[in-house]
């Protein structure tokens, strides 16, 4: 991954820093009206650089990403900056699969503008019409891979440019903490202890 | 006593080659008992502080791993096919490091049960598979599985599972605490009238032997301990073999034969540095424990003129019955909490299926435990059934995670000759070296077998009370980290690669101890059988170099 630009990434976060789980918990509406469109981002107005990605391209795969995990009540790929990911994730460990990505993703855009000609890029298409496509090219291996792509960007590591602010970790109810103390859940608070068996079974 | 270093002009008395389950547990036993000891091992060493809580890298990115790109597979299902270069993910896979797969293995620790060293009598014999009784019996094992409980740390209750083999010493630790998946399990297991047991760990649940005990970070399987409470070798027999100031482990030394003489005789090994630069090793015997897959590539790639075959295998079984375990996963959702991904992934197993049964209709049994999967990208990524891999239906599933818990299966494995590691025709490693070519298919009765678990399993979750239950998906087996059978033991030099001793049956100071010794698969989880084997090698080893009959 580039160094300037992880670096840079990093300074962001610092500096951001204040913006603890606590807050997200609160501000989680206003949170979700600020991030929500993917074409914002895309069009540079949040602190974020894309390295693979063109605007255009980037508009699509967080469109896509937003409908394998999607927005709602709760904080959804969108939200989690799953196409930064996708985006970074290619320009470092999977630099080598950045061309069939690439081709992947440029063969998606035009099937789809061969099949919806005069709408615009599928970022631009309501969210049942989205869905609708998905489902018709559920089977392909891009649509594989951007399923892939988004639960990892949802759920990996934040160092790699996904799961901002821990939303991934937060939507799934996991902690990232390194030590843990019984009980673990509700079941086994009141566990009473292993009784033995009387007698062999057989 | 700080650890030896030899020089590349002295002769050794044994190079181990690998410093996994086996390896480590031989050197170890060879050291102590006076010999001087080098392991070669291919992987980095790590320590303690280099492990991380990267589900991305260790899981996705095979940090730990033997790397698609550098040690490359093919794989086919029958010799029919041409085989296919294996991406992304090894087919037959283990941690590249010293202390191999002891590091990043999920540490459930069962004993196998007396009825897999002698199945063949018992049952019969199973047309067109290679199904054989052990050399050896579970009591000339006993002592040696009493050994790694002790030696190595392993927690657990003695008497707990009413199906369990006799011991003669209880556990050294008591059981890791029970999670809310472990709860479930027994619970439902015990309203249908089974017996699940408290699950043996290779991890230490009070500290032990200079170790902490566990801090339940949840990160075992597929993760090397950054607490040292995981009983791997790095931690535990590595550390006390080269404290006796006779053994060196030296990392990045990848081995890429074995050199005999003309006498048939074992003088060496040549092996290539981290810079890629050839040396020869020479010493007075050589002790492989690579594993399952690399012991038999390795004796295949160290062929000649006088061993057009491979070395050791004029049986022509090197590479042969390869055995992985049959794997099976239910997940199941609960009402409330469970929180599966803190703490190790066992806390209780039922074994009530574990012995075959004519009645069922085909060979094998096994059994299965609590436990779910790499969290969280492993659960939204392998739990939901297809129409649930995306959209809001992915979603729910991810929020459920909390709520989740996988039951896994454990079974057996036929083995059978077509099933096998050899050399590709074709692709080299990085290193210049032949591929390994795996080929395998299950055995009809392996996969039904796993169904059968696999049933068993969801009754138990529903009887657990799980508000949803469903099965994960059972498919011809593409590869295991369970690798199994392939230089296996026996009487008969013509249907095994090494006697009851370890001893290859054609090279007189060339030993095989891994899970390549292995004549049956057991029910799964074979290390502590694989270590318990390396204790009694070792110990039959010794014995031998010190009577010079080596």
């Amino acid at each position: 991954m580039n160094k300037n630009n992880t670096s840079r990434r990093e300074f962001l976060r610092a500096s951001g820093g204040a913006l603890g789980a606590a807050w997200l918990g609160i501000h989680w509406p206003e949170l979700a009206t600020a991030a929500q469109h993917a074409h914002e981002v895309a069009a540079g107005r949040v602190d974020h650089e894309f390295m693979v990605l063109t605007a255009s391209q980037a508009r699509d795969v967080a469109a896509i990403a937003a409908q394998v995990v999607p927005s709602g009540d709760t904080p959804g790929a969108s939200e989690a900056g799953v196409v930064y990911f996708i985006d970074h994730i290619h320009a470092g460990l999977y630099a080598r699969s950045a061309p069939e990505f690439l081709a992947g993703l440029a063969a998606f855009q035009a099937e789809f503008a061969r099949q919806h000609p005069g709408t615009g890029p599928f970022a631009d298409l309501d969210a049942p019409g989205q869905h609708a496509h998905l489902k018709s090219i559920e089977s392909t291996p891009f649509f594989g891979t951007m399923k892939y792509l988004t639960i990892v960007g949802l759920l990996a590591l934040p160092s790699y440019g996904g799961n901002e602010h821990k939303l991934g970790w937060k939507l799934a109810g996991f902690v990232d903490q390194h030590a843990w103390t019984p009980p673990f859940g509700h079941y086994d608070r009141d566990y009473a202890g292993f009784v033995p068996y009387a007698t062999a079974p057989r | 006593m700080s650890a030896r270093t030899f020089k590349p002009t002295e002769t050794v008395d044994f190079v181990v080659v690998g410093s996994g389950a086996a390896g480590g547990v031989m050197a170890r036993e060879l050291a102590q008992a006076g010999f001087e000891v080098l392991v070669l091992e291919q992987g980095p060493r790590f320590t303690a502080a280099d492990f991380r809580h990267d589900e991305l890298d260790y899981w996705f990115n095979n940090a730990l791993l033997n790397s698609p790109e550098a040690s490359p597979q093919t794989f086919r299902k029958s010799a029919q096919d041409k085989a296919a270069r294996v991406r992304d993910f090894p087919s037959l896979w283990y941690a590249r490091m010293v202390g191999g797969s002891s590091n990043h293995f999920t540490a459930n620790f069962w004993r196998f049960h007396e009825v897999d060293f002698r199945e063949r009598s018992l049952l019969g014999a199973i047309a067109g598979t290679s199904f054989a009784d052990w050399p050896i019996d579970y009591a000339e094992l006993e002592p040696y599985y009493t050994r790694v409980e002790w030696e190595i740390g392993v927690s657990g209750l003695a008497g707990a599972s009413p199906f369990d083999p006799p011991r003669s010493k209880p556990y050294p630790m008591p059981p890791l605490p029970v999670k809310s998946s472990g709860v479930l399990l027994e619970r439902g297991a015990r309203k249908l009238g089974l017996h699940p047991f408290p699950a043996p760990m290779a991890i230490a649940s009070v500290p032990y032997r200079g170790r902490p005990s566990c801090a339940h970070c949840g990160f075992c399987m597929g993760f090397g301990c950054e607490m040292q409470a995981k009983s791997s070798t790095l931690y535990t027999v590595i550390p006390e073999a080269e404290a006796t100031g006779r053994c060196e482990v030296r990392s990045e030394s990848y081995v890429s034969r074995i050199d005999v003489n003309d006498r048939d005789r074992v003088t060496g090994v040549t092996y290539f540095d981290r810079d890629k630069r050839e040396h020869f090793q020479k010493a007075r015997a050589v002790v492989v424990c690579a594993n399952g897959a690399e012991t038999a590539r390795l004796l295949l790639m160290s062929g000649s003129a006088r061993h057009p075959d491979g070395l050791a295998n004029s049986s022509g079984f090197v590479g042969r019955n390869l055995m992985f375990n049959t794997y099976a996963e239910v997940h199941a959702i609960f009402e409330h909490e469970l929180n599966e991904y803190k703490s190790v992934q066992v806390t209780r197993v039922v074994h009530d299926f574990y012995d075959s049964d004519p009645r069922r209709g085909f060979y094998g049994g096994g059994g299965f435990d609590s436990r779910i999967g790499p969290a969280p990208i492993g659960w939204a990524l392998f739990a939901p059934p297809a129409e649930r891999s995306w959209g809001p239906g992915l979603k729910s599933l991810i929020e459920a995670m909390p709520r989740a818990m996988v039951v896994a299966t454990h079974g057996t494995s036929l083995p059978l000759e077509s099933n096998r590691v050899d050399l590709d025709p074709e692709l080299k490693d990085a290193w210049g070296l032949p591929a390994m070519r795996v080929t395998y298919q299950d055995h009809p009765d392996d996969l039904a077998c796993a169904g059968f678990l696999q049933d068993r399993a969801v009754d138990v979750m529903q009887a657990a009370g799980a508000q949803q239950v469903w099965k994960g998906p059972l498919t011809d087996a593409a590869g295991s980290p369970h690798l199994l059978g392939t230089c296996r033991m026996g009487n008969d030099p013509k249907t095994s690669v090494v006697d009851r001793y370890h001893r290859t049956h054609d090279i007189r100071n060339l030993f095989i101890c891994d899970g390549s010794s292995l004549v049956t698969s057991g029910r799964g989880q074979p290390t502590m059988t694989i270590q318990a084997l390396a204790f009694r090698a070792g110990e039959h080893i010794a014995r031998f170099a010190r009577r010079g009959e080596i």
